[in-house]
């Protein structure tokens, strides 16, 4: 018969075990690099849009989508924050990339929504204004966005 | 479901926090694990090398910026005594609760 340890020891095995969890889940999130380039990638494209030429504008829209839709793909899992560990798919949540892509697609909205007010207020350069505004809601709001995917996966048991 | 199997090998402390955290990773860079566990390199490679022995964690070495890092990753087996190991301490932790609730 193999010694079995007490109720107590038990119980501070299991806690052990979910702190290793809890740490894992700590390690949720997107590079540092992704965010910024994001966020440059926002003011950027504003500028040339408030250039003024449709071809240019077109060509860096389509760059913007197919480099952030590339880097994405790797990127917005939230399994690879560092290259010190990849989080498994299940712990990190499987709707990740799908929640990051569509926070994008809001702020596609929200740009478009703050240029025309900025427009129609007299604004010389409005999509460029909106978009510095948009990159600074990004950097500032990485961390709640961040806080509330590792809450929903340290809240989530399906381990 | 998984069945539930005391695993003394999974069971001290520290092979038990290293297992827990590569249970919920693909996989670990040996750095990660010796700062999170508060571990010497020997103390750490040392429990690696019991769990890899098992079969329970594969050790690999993939070359990144031109170092040879090493990283480690819990097998399907290591995952498997895992789960029946946790599974088994629930199962001593609910029986005690059963045991200690008031006879109706």
């Amino acid at each position: 018969m193999e010694p079995q340890p007490t109720p107590e020891e038990a119980l501070a095995a299991l806690n052990a075990v979910e702190r290793g969890r809890l740490t894992v889940i700590d390690e949720i999130g997107l590079p540092r690099w992704y965010w910024w380039g994001l966020a440059l990638g926002w003011v950027a494209l504003g500028f040339v849009t408030d250039l003024k030429h449709a071809w240019l504008t077109a060509a860096a829209t389509f760059a913007f989508g197919a480099v952030h839709a590339s880097v994405a793909a790797r990127a917005a899992s939230g399994r690879r924050r560092t290259q010190r560990l990849s989080v498994r798919a299940e712990v990190a949540g499987r709707r990740t990339a799908r929640l990051i892509v569509g926070c994008v697609a809001a702020l596609g909205g929200l740009t478009v929504g703050l240029a025309l007010a900025a427009s129609a207020d007299g604004a010389s350069h409005p999509v460029t204004i909106a978009s510095a505004f948009v990159a600074l809601t990004i950097l500032l709001g990485r961390p709640q966005l961040i806080g509330a995917i590792r809450r929903r996966a340290a809240a989530s048991t399906t381990r | 479901m998984t069945k539930a199997k005391f695993d003394e090998l999974i069971h001290p402390s520290t092979r038990l926090s290293i297992v827990a955290l590569l249970a919920a990773a693909d996989w670990a860079e040996f750095a990660f694990l010796r700062d999170q566990l508060e571990l010497s390199d020997s103390a750490l490679s040392k429990q690696l090398s019991t769990l890899e022995d098992a079969g329970y964690v594969q050790i690999e070495r993939p070359l990144r910026n031109h170092r040879r890092r090493v990283r480690a990753r819990l097998t399907e087996v290591g995952a498997e005594a895992f789960e029946g190991h946790v599974a088994a301490l629930r199962s001593i932790v609910s029986r005690t609760d059963r045991a200690g609730q008031p006879a109706h």
